[in-house]
């Protein structure tokens, strides 16, 4: 698929030594190191509360939308930390795009959605065009939606609304694409369908997917990273954390008992 | 799960289905069919004196209302209404202009950007505004803008005063609309790299701008026909403004006079400016129900 540049050599997201502090010194993240490669998909997985919704939106500064939050360490991006003096929060999200648990389309045209994010930055008609195409088709929703672009995106299903958030994510050719419980308001056919558009995404982008289902991380990552109040407990190949965990606590996770 | 638990369980006392009185079902049942027919009893005893009071008017009204009445100037007890309508919508739309300034500043900056305790505070005053009798307000805009402003009795004066009556109003709709835009659409569009600002012209705004424009169509419903904002304000003039400093008629105005001026044939004249204050009231309200169905179309789904 043409959207992406060059790859990086490095990782493309690396997280050092990140703590995210709620007011009354409540910690919901505790120094967290994890790096990110071109071309993968990670799943973060945890029990609720244990952070990994925090974890992701630190990830491109969506966490400044809650107020009283603190955050130490540093998410660098190519190298360049996001939280650095000169950087505007606006542009980190522009190359690390965001999907949440439920569809958050808006009130507008199929084709106006998908086009939302290159509106913003008064993209021409003919990019916008080509580049709701292409995101529509990444998507997995071309073929469904391309006779009816104008018409509402509301009327679309629940499937196809998220699989249309995760095109507007894609129109403006993000590196990294955040997931928060992507599938956990869908029904077992449109979860299948928004899976089947991760496994082909992963092997353009950086997918880094926060799910409370292990059986979801089983079948879409390679690699998943278990957090367990605020702390990175293990991180590993999927096939490995799943079938040889080091820790206990990943064990009790995985078969249900945390 | 024990297996001890496969006893009937005590409710069922009588198998015999039309003799159950258990659980007080039979009252429930009569008190639903009891409530099923007061509550359309209730809505016939408020339609009924609206439907009663508009048939008067049209009744007193209709029979002396021709093409004159709406083009000739007012003259003593007879004449026509040219110069009360036009002062009443020149007036409306000074008030609404004044109102939606002040209004919709308010309410986007209470909604959007004041945090929690602001917009308390905001929205106390907001409602306390609200609850001011309109006398009162009549009596401010008299002190303000005809005495210490200096604009006399005039369109400026009313207009401005019913301004200030009509703001609480549109300031109401428009902190409402755009507080209950879910916030995982300002998520969303902040999370595409929006910037807070295209978040509120491209997202938000088209979102809550049919219950804005509810909101601005029923504050001059409510505004069209009020009298005492005008009262010590502006007077009954007979010709229509000819400037923003000149006294202007309104409909309202004369309805008052006109129906305490014991000459034959006034009456009927504040019977016409009721018919067409009726008929600017209901086209208003027609206006906002249009707008809230064409809006709930397109939003269908949003708001789940």
């Amino acid at each position: 698929m043409s959207g992406a540049a060059p790859v990086p050599s490095g990782p493309v997201v690396a997280v050092e030594k990140l703590s995210v502090t709620a007011r009354g010194n409540r910690k919901l993240l505790d120094g967290i190191d994890l790096d990110f490669a071109p071309r993968s998909l990670t799943a973060i997985v945890g029990p609720s509360g244990c952070g990994k919704t925090t974890f992701v939106r630190s990830l491109n500064r969506m966490t400044e939308l809650t107020p009283g939050l603190r955050i130490d360490g540093r998410v660098l991006y190519l190298g360049q930390n996001i939280y650095g003096r000169s950087v505007n929060p606006v542009v980190v999200r522009r190359r690390m795009g965001m999907v949440f648990q439920r569809p958050t389309v808006f009130p507008m045209s199929v084709f106006e959605n998908a086009a939302f994010g290159l509106r913003l930055v008064r993209a021409s008609e003919d990019e916008v065009d080509s580049a709701v195409t292409e995101a529509l088709q990444r998507a997995g929703l071309w073929e469904e939606v391309r006779a009816n672009l104008d018409g509402p995106a509301l009327a679309l299903s629940g499937g196809q609304q998220q699989r249309l958030c995760i095109a507007r994510a894609l129109a403006v050719r993000p590196r990294v694409l955040l997931l928060d419980e992507p599938t956990s308001a869908l029904d077992p056919a449109a979860t299948q369908r928004v899976e089947a558009t991760l496994q082909r995404l992963k092997e353009e982008i950086v997918l880094i997917l926060v799910t409370h289902n292990v059986a979801q991380a089983a079948r879409v990552s390679d690699r998943i990273a278990f957090l367990h109040s605020g702390r990175l407990v293990e991180v590993g190949a999927t096939g490995e954390i799943l079938e040889r965990p080091r820790e206990p606590l990943t064990m009790q996770f995985i078969t249900g008992r945390v | 799960m024990s297996g001890t638990a496969l006893a009937a369980p005590a409710l069922a006392a009588s198998d015999d289905l039309r003799r159950d009185r258990s659980g007080g079902v039979w009252r429930r049942t009569w008190f639903d069919r009891i409530v099923g027919w007061a509550l359309p009893l209730t809505v016939l005893v408020a339609v009924i004196p609206i439907l009663d009071l508009a048939y008067w008017i049209c009744v007193r009204a209709l029979p002396s209302f021709t093409l004159a009445t709406l083009t000739t100037n007012p003259s003593g007890a007879g004449g026509g209404l040219y110069a009360p309508l036009v002062g009443t919508l020149e007036i409306l739309l000074l008030a609404t202009t004044t109102a939606v300034a002040f209004g919709l500043i308010g309410g986007l900056v209470t909604a959007e950007y004041l945090d929690e305790a602001g917009a308390g505070v905001v929205r106390v005053t907001a409602n306390v505004m609200a609850g001011i009798p309109s006398i009162i307000v009549g009596l401010f805009g008299f002190l303000a803008f005809v005495l210490a402003f200096g604009w006399g009795a005039s369109l400026a004066a009313a207009g401005v005063t019913l301004g200030v009556f009509m703001t609480p109003y549109v300031f109401r709709a428009t902190d409402l609309a755009y507080a209950s835009i879910p916030p995982h659409i300002r998520e969303a569009a902040l999370g595409s790299g929006a910037r807070p600002i295209q978040y509120l012209l491209r997202v938000a705004t088209p979102i809550a701008l049919p219950q804005v424009l509810s909101g601005v169509f029923l504050a001059m419903a409510i505004g069209v026909g009020e009298t005492a904002p005008l009262y010590l304000t502006t007077s009954a003039a007979a010709i229509p403004p000819s400037g923003l400093f000149v006294p202007a008629g309104a409909l309202s105005l004369y309805i008052w006079e006109d129906f305490q001026n014991p000459l034959p044939g006034a009456v009927h004249i504040a019977f016409e400016a009721a018919f067409l204050l009726l008929v600017i009231v209901v086209g208003l309200n027609v206006l906002v129900r249009l707008i809230g169905q064409r809006a709930r179309r397109r939003l269908e789904g949003l708001f789940q």
